[in-house]
């Protein structure tokens, strides 16, 4: 499947990769590219192979991306419906709509507030939102997505996109206005 | 307290705007022209920004996080350009995706096989695990193979190259091969061939037995591979497994309850259900490194047992009471004396 991606977008490849550079862009791209791999094929250990068979075959075809971010969401992607042909399984993607509501409820402010680390603290937040608000949150903020390039990775909607980040940003809100002294 | 759907949008819209701007200075002008115009509107809107501001900033980064490195880690091998796969010790970590693959070879075939898999003077390489050990390679295509005690495994070097990924086995493996829809990976045991796209399997090929495939997921294609040719190949799906009768060269399909257990030696376990004691006995002679003499034949003997990881002691002891039995040991010999069937 490396292969495969390699022809359809030749356009962002140049130049070669050595060993730090490579090392840096999976731990760059790993938090956002591995919940999106599990996000298409609902299997973390699939999921796992899939994003590393894309940089195996980065590195075995020795070249450097110009645009990293677009290359490898596209290139997971591309694994990932390969995958889905052949396992043949069509797995339900849930609405979390549903579950949005119980989730500042659920979080343990006590606990949470025990690191200091006000970054991190948001972090723990984010990642009890439901897995496509957090998918959506991460590739919008760490990554930098556009609306438009999260609907046509996630294949919904730009406002659904936009939908899932402000309430993302909601969520996030409400619990640090509840607990601002903590927080400041 | 918390802003509207509509604020929210329209201070994303700005912030990531001005985050995306790039020095655009025109850009940000603008930007902010609209921004302070929304400030005007209402006094809350000051306080409401700054606490997005807030928001947007700490979560700009996310927090560091070693994750990457476990991850980055199974890939290394992968990555280097060495032709010969590591070795590696034994670990007990094993995915639920697996399917046992069991194959019998005859010597008479394997040479039968050789010029058809030799055909452009291939360069092959292989692993053996010794008696009382089971080894862990990684392929140069990062198919992963555990290599059960007295089994070896041949491949090409130029495994990655070749349209099709062909190994060859004697004795029984588990796989986990990588998956890869354009080069199926084919496993040539004597008398059957194995094709799978990319999935979990194990084979087993001891001389002299009958042939087993037990697919714990995905799909597998059996099909009978001699000098004569191939048949028609049987799929199976999990649970299910492919048996070879040596003797009546019949390829059947069964089902199975759990296909797991199929795949338990590769933990340390040993699982027998309704097993041939005899092959109880060589189970244990290769996974123990001994040899086992009995004073009679047992034939048509059964055993159901489990064992999970314990010593050769125990093993007996356990069986010893089950058939009433009676062994000593001297040196690399098991002598068993008495015994009787249930």
């Amino acid at each position: 499947m490396g292969e495969n991606n390699t022809t359809v977008f030749d356009g962002d490849l140049v130049h070669n990769f050595d060993g730090k550079a490579f090392e840096d862009l999976y731990r760059r791209m790993y938090p956002t590219l591995k919940k999106y791999a599990v996000y298409l094929v609902r299997d973390v250990e699939d999921a796992q192979l899939i994003l590393n068979d894309v940089f195996i075959a980065i590195w075995k075809n020795n070249i450097r991306i110009s645009n990293e971010k677009a290359y490898l969401f596209r290139a997971v992607k591309n694994a990932s419906s390969n995958y889905h042909k052949i396992s043949k399984t069509n797995f339900l993607h849930i609405d979390e709509q549903e579950s949005l509501e119980v989730w500042d409820k659920a979080a343990d402010p006590s606990q949470i507030y025990l690191d200091k680390d006000r970054n991190r603290i948001l972090y723990n937040l984010i990642d009890q939102m439901p897995e496509r608000r957090r998918l959506v949150f991460y590739m919008y903020r760490i990554d930098g997505f556009s609306y438009k390039e999260i609907a046509a990775l996630l294949d919904i909607s730009v406002r659904t996109v936009e939908d899932h980040l402000v309430k993302g940003f909601q969520f996030l809100q409400d619990i640090v206005l509840k607990n601002e002294t903590e927080f400041r | 307290m918390r802003m509207d759907q509509e604020n929210w949008k329209f201070v994303l819209d700005y912030l990531s705007a001005k985050e995306n701007a790039h020095g655009n200075v025109q850009q940000i002008k603008q930007e902010e022209k609209k921004i302070q115009e929304w400030l005007s509107k209402d006094p809350k809107n000051q306080q409401d920004l700054e606490h997005a501001l807030w928001l947007w900033q700490i979560s700009a980064v996310p927090p560091e996080d070693d994750d990457w490195k476990e991850s980055f880690n199974t890939i290394q091998t992968s990555l280097s350009k060495e032709v010969s796969p590591k070795t590696v010790k034994f670990r007990f970590w094993i995915a639920a995706a697996a399917v046992f693959t069991a194959v019998a070879l005859s010597t008479f075939f394997y040479r039968l096989q050789q010029p058809v898999l030799q055909n452009t003077g291939i360069d092959w390489v292989t692993k053996s695990a010794g008696a009382g050990k089971v080894i862990n390679i990684i392929l140069p295509d990062s198919t992963e193979i555990w290599l059960n005690s007295g089994s070896s495994i041949s491949f090409p070097k130029n495994l990655q190259q070749a349209a099709l990924r062909t190994v060859k086995l004697k004795g029984e493996a588990f796989f986990k091969v990588k998956r890869d829809p354009r080069h199926p990976f084919v496993v040539h045991s004597l008398n059957l061939r194995t094709q799978v796209l990319g999935t979990s399997f194990n084979i087993r090929a001891w001389e002299g037995h009958r042939s087993e495939v037990t697919v714990l997921t995905g799909k597998v294609a059996v099909s009978r591979d001699s000098a004569g040719g191939q048949s028609a190949a049987i799929h199976l799906l999990p649970n299910q497994k492919a048996a070879y009768d040596v003797h009546s060269t019949n390829l059947s399909l069964e089902n199975i309850g759990n296909a797991q257990t199929a795949a338990d030696w590769t933990e340390g376990k040993m699982t027998f259900d309704q097993t041939d004691l005899r092959d109880v006995f060589e189970v244990i002679e290769r996974k123990y490194d001994m040899k086992i003499i009995t004073d009679q034949s047992f034939k048509g003997c059964k055993l159901t047992a489990q064992f999970d990881n314990v010593n050769l002691n125990e093993v007996l002891k356990t069986i010893q009471l089950s058939l009433d039995l009676h062994y000593t040991i001297n040196k690399k010999t098991i002598y068993i004396k008495g015994g009787k069937c249930n």
